[in-house]
């Protein structure tokens, strides 16, 4: 089993306050979706944020691909390859669709390669070639999160990292957002997902890690997650989930 | 009609520096979100170095614009090391660093006091005192110049944030500092370097402020509600805006003083600031509603 | 890879969810020392005394001083600590209040010592019509329009013939010997003190300052759970200018004449906001404390490097330290660690 970027026991919170997460580890397998998934304030998004160094972590290290990441700026952990769509999504709401796309691009230098790479994603994802010349902040939710997720395609990632993405979206859309999550992995770019609705985050996903007071309880497959009894009863709202 | 036309080119020449004056503080906050009362005490310690070298040297005070603005560029890295670095995450940021910006404002006028009396200075190379005719009406030739070299100022930071790499980065850090650090925008580097781009500027307008006004330590409390105002009106964080802010107010401003009183004609800026900030808080170009 | 979720896994996180819950539910047990500001006050109050057997004026004036920021620093934490709206533009109570006492102790000769409430409606007023326009903004904006509303004040008094302009007043001073000449002044402005710190005690307390303390952490919240906040917001102005006018009533007469360039100064706001911010904003005891600081240190630079230019440097290096390592204020730091001392806890 080759791993991808590894999570070892790691504390991490904002400024001087608490540690939010506090032992949380984490293993990640190329090519596969991963969701993460815990109750409110578990710090399922901080561990995310830790990840991709806007936390600075106070014990513990982030391996990827042989490489110690702590103390790393996240735009210097973007370049190693680690993309981060936080659950605002991070768009420019006053720039274009197109603006966005070049925006993904910034650490790209050149400028050809880049128009060519967004000519692709507008050829993937036709609604975005619609909206194109439109202010991502018009566009509707589910929009907007396509446009963060197939951003990140452009600098080719190994890891995206996926705050939420169904927050806010009726469950026609969400269910689409997960059909994108799924392209994406067939691609070989590795996803790492924090998921609220938890039954809907593991079925779509391969592996499951289960977060709760800023401690990893449980990692493993994710139907074996799913399948648990205790999971069941403790994250998954009863016992009615099969 | 000889008169309005020779207070709107006084007025709009004064605009030309005041625009100076209030891009430093409006980049500022565009990027930073912070609200820099200190600004205007930091223009006057441009003036002061301009002051000194022209009286030490008899160094023309336009010639002396780039040393200043690198060296209050340079107090501005320090102070931002200093004072601002580390509230970056503080959860009160924006009041926090307005008292910071405040207290700091009272540090730089305490210090130039001590250096240098509450004494009326300035600066009178020999064009401060010139003018050119045309017809009735005069342009005087200090005025003109220092608004003129603003403008072209103004100009090449505008250039320079539309189209250079840097400037692209700042711009994104402006709309969305998170985002903009999420895909690769090194925020830390580009906040240093916008700070120390707004202090250059308070510099460089403080070279041209010294012989375009008399200065003294404490003058920069009738400054800071001028400038903000300018500001306000032009959209916090709009370098465009500033500049028609500045000139729209000191037009205004040359005509209330002609036709009413110099004394209100300060106090137009003020009114102004009033007005804006309850009627129309983002401003004219402002795209930032919740600096209200 | 198998998979086990050992049974102690589950139960060390219930554990863990029970301590967190009894952290949060655990009330700080601390009982407040009401006793301390009434013998501290006793003790100020049989101060004069001192006088029958030398001269300390000095020591009367450095208390009266005092007392006059303890009034103006509470009043102004009952809008910029428990409301949250920070005004750099407080001077102008100040100014309000010492320029319409003066007026009528100029004019008809009443002393401020009785017109001193007056004086304090009066600026109460003009506090609820500025808070009725600048109150719509908040934050930055609001601390801006604040130091705007300063400066237009600065510009009217100045110009203002009919009370005396830039240049001023001068108002008549009283029939008492040198010894005692402070005495009515130095209990007037005891008293005033004593009465905001007592005011703002009751103010916190209340609904409405609960309403205050709740607006000031989230305003759309707190008006989702019925709080008049426009009213709140702008009763809280009005009361935070009720006190500093009138304690600005009484220094006028007390100082014999009024200027604008002694009441307009933005250092008097300046030193309202520090007071508040080091001794711990939105405390009872925080701006009393901050005021005993700053008057102090004032002295203190005053005293060895003389010049008032040294002394804004100086309150400016404070305010940023303050600002920057104890943004809780002195009690308010000690609070949270739970050391505060009781003596200190009047709230």
């Amino acid at each position: 089993m080759t791993k991808l970027l590894e999570v070892t026991n790691i504390t991490a919170g904002y400024g001087d306050g608490p540690a939010i997460i506090d032992g949380a580890h984490l293993t990640v397998e190329p090519g596969k979706v991963h969701c993460i998934i815990g109750p409110n304030g578990a710090g399922k998004s901080t561990l995310l944020k830790a990840i991709c160094g806007m936390l600075s972590i106070r014990k513990g290290d982030v391996v990827f691909k042989g490489e110690r990441l702590n103390g790393l700026r996240p735009d210097q952990i973007l370049r190693k390859g680690i993309c981060f769509v936080p659950q605002e999504r991070a768009l420019f709401a006053k720039m274009t669709v197109r603006e966005n796309l070049r925006m993904g691009g910034f650490i790209l230098d050149d400028k050809k390669e880049l128009e060519r790479r967004i000519e692709g994603i507008l050829e993937r994802f036709p609604i975005l070639r619609e909206r194109a010349d439109q202010h991502a902040g018009t566009m509707s939710g589910g929009q907007q999160q396509t446009l963060a997720m197939a951003r990140t395609l452009i600098i080719k990632p190994d890891i995206v990292m996926l705050d939420e993405p169904s927050l806010g979206l009726a469950p026609k859309v969400v269910q689409e957002m997960f059909d994108i999550m799924k392209m994406m992995s067939a691609e070989g770019v590795t996803v790492l997902l924090v998921e609220q609705n938890a039954l809907m985050g593991l079925k779509n996903a391969d592996w499951g890690v289960v977060l709760d007071l800023g401690r990893t309880l449980f990692e493993g497959p994710a139907a074996t997650v799913l399948a648990d009894p205790r999971i069941q009863e403790l994250y998954l709202g009863g016992k009615k989930a099969a | 009609m000889a008169e309005i036309l020779q207070i709107l080119i006084l007025g709009l020449a004064l605009g030309g520096v005041i625009a100076l004056m209030g891009s430093g503080l409006s980049l500022v906050f565009g990027v930073m979100r912070i609200v820099n009362l200190a600004h205007p005490a930091l223009i006057i310690g441009g003036a002061y170095i301009t002051y000194l070298a022209f009286k030490a040297f008899d160094i023309d005070p336009i010639a002396m614009l780039p040393v200043a603005a690198v060296t209050m560029a340079a107090v501005g890295v320090v102070l931002y090391r200093l004072l601002f670095q580390r509230e970056a995450r503080s959860a009160k940021y924006s009041e926090m660093t307005v008292l910071l910006t405040f207290a700091l404002a009272m540090m730089v006028e305490g210090l130039l006091g001590s250096l240098f009396t509450n004494t009326q200075r300035v600066t009178s190379p020999d064009y401060a005192t010139a003018a050119f005719f045309i017809g009735d009406v005069f342009i005087p030739k200090g005025q003109l110049y220092a608004g003129l070299v603003s403008l072209a100022i103004i100009a090449a930071l505008s250039l320079f944030l539309k189209y250079s790499r840097l400037g692209y980065a700042i711009r994104a850090t402006t709309q969305n500092r998170e985002a903009a650090e999420l895909l690769g925008v090194n925020v830390q580097f580009i906040s240093v370097l916008a700070f120390a781009i707004g202090i250059g500027l308070a510099g460089a307008a403080g070279s041209l402020v010294s012989f375009v006004f008399s200065f003294f330590p404490a003058k920069h409390w009738e400054w800071i509600a001028m400038l903000m105002s300018v500001v306000v009106l032009g959209g916090m964080g709009s370098i465009l805006g500033t500049v028609v802010g500045a000139l729209i107010l000191s037009v205004v401003a040359a005509f209330v003083g002609t036709w009413i009183g110099a004394t209100w004609s300060t106090l137009t800026f003020f009114l102004a600031l009033f007005i804006i900030l309850l009627v129309r808080p983002q401003g004219l170009f402002g795209e930032k509603p919740e600096m209200a | 890879m198998t998979v086990t979720l050992q049974d102690s896994s589950a139960s060390a996180v219930i554990e863990a969810r029970r301590t967190y819950n009894e952290k949060l539910s655990r009330k700080t047990d601390q009982t407040r020392a009401t006793w301390f500001p009434l013998a501290l006050l006793a003790l100020l109050a049989a101060l004069p005394l001192l006088q029958f057997v030398g001269n300390y004026n000095y020591v009367l004036h450095l208390v009266l001083f005092t007392a006059s920021y303890v009034a103006m620093a509470s009043s102004w934490n009952i809008l910029g600590g428990f409301a949250g709206y920070v005004s750099l533009g407080h001077a102008v109570f100040f100014g309000v209040g010492g320029y319409f006492s003066g007026m009528l102790l100029a004019r008809y000769g009443i002393s401020t010592l009785i017109t001193a409430p007056l004086a304090g409606l009066v600026a109460a007023a003009i506090g609820y019509g500025v808070g009725l326009v600048t109150l719509k903004v908040r934050g930055p904006s609001f601390i801006i329009s604040s130091i705007a509303l300063l400066m237009i004040a600065r510009i009217l008094f100045d110009n203002w013939h009919f009370i005396g302009g830039a240049n001023g007043l001068t108002l008549p001073t009283n029939d008492l010997t040198v010894q005692w000449a402070k005495l009515p002044y130095y209990y007037a402005m005891l008293a005033i003190a004593a009465f905001t710190v007592w005011s703002a005690y009751k103010i916190k307390h209340s609904k409405f300052g609960l309403g205050l303390r709740a607006l000031s952490k989230d305003e759309i919240k707190a008006e989702s759970a019925g709080i008049d906040t426009r009213f709140y917001k702008v009763v809280a102005f009005a009361l935070s200018a009720f006190f500093v006018g009138m304690a600005g009533a009484v220094w006028g007469e007390y100082l014999t004449y009024l200027r604008p360039n002694i009441f307009l100064l933005i250092l008097v706001s300046a030193n309202m906001v520090l007071m508040c911010i080091l001794g711990g904003k939105g405390t009872i005891a925080g701006p009393v404390i901050g005021a005993i600081l700053i008057v102090a240190l004032n002295e203190l630079f005053v005293a060895t490097m003389g010049a008032s230019e040294i002394n804004i440097l100086g309150t400016g290096l404070v305010m940023a330290i303050g600002l920057m390592f104890f943004p809780l204020g002195l009690v308010g730091t000690l609070a949270r660690s739970g050391k505060l001392p009781r003596i200190l806890n009047w709230d």
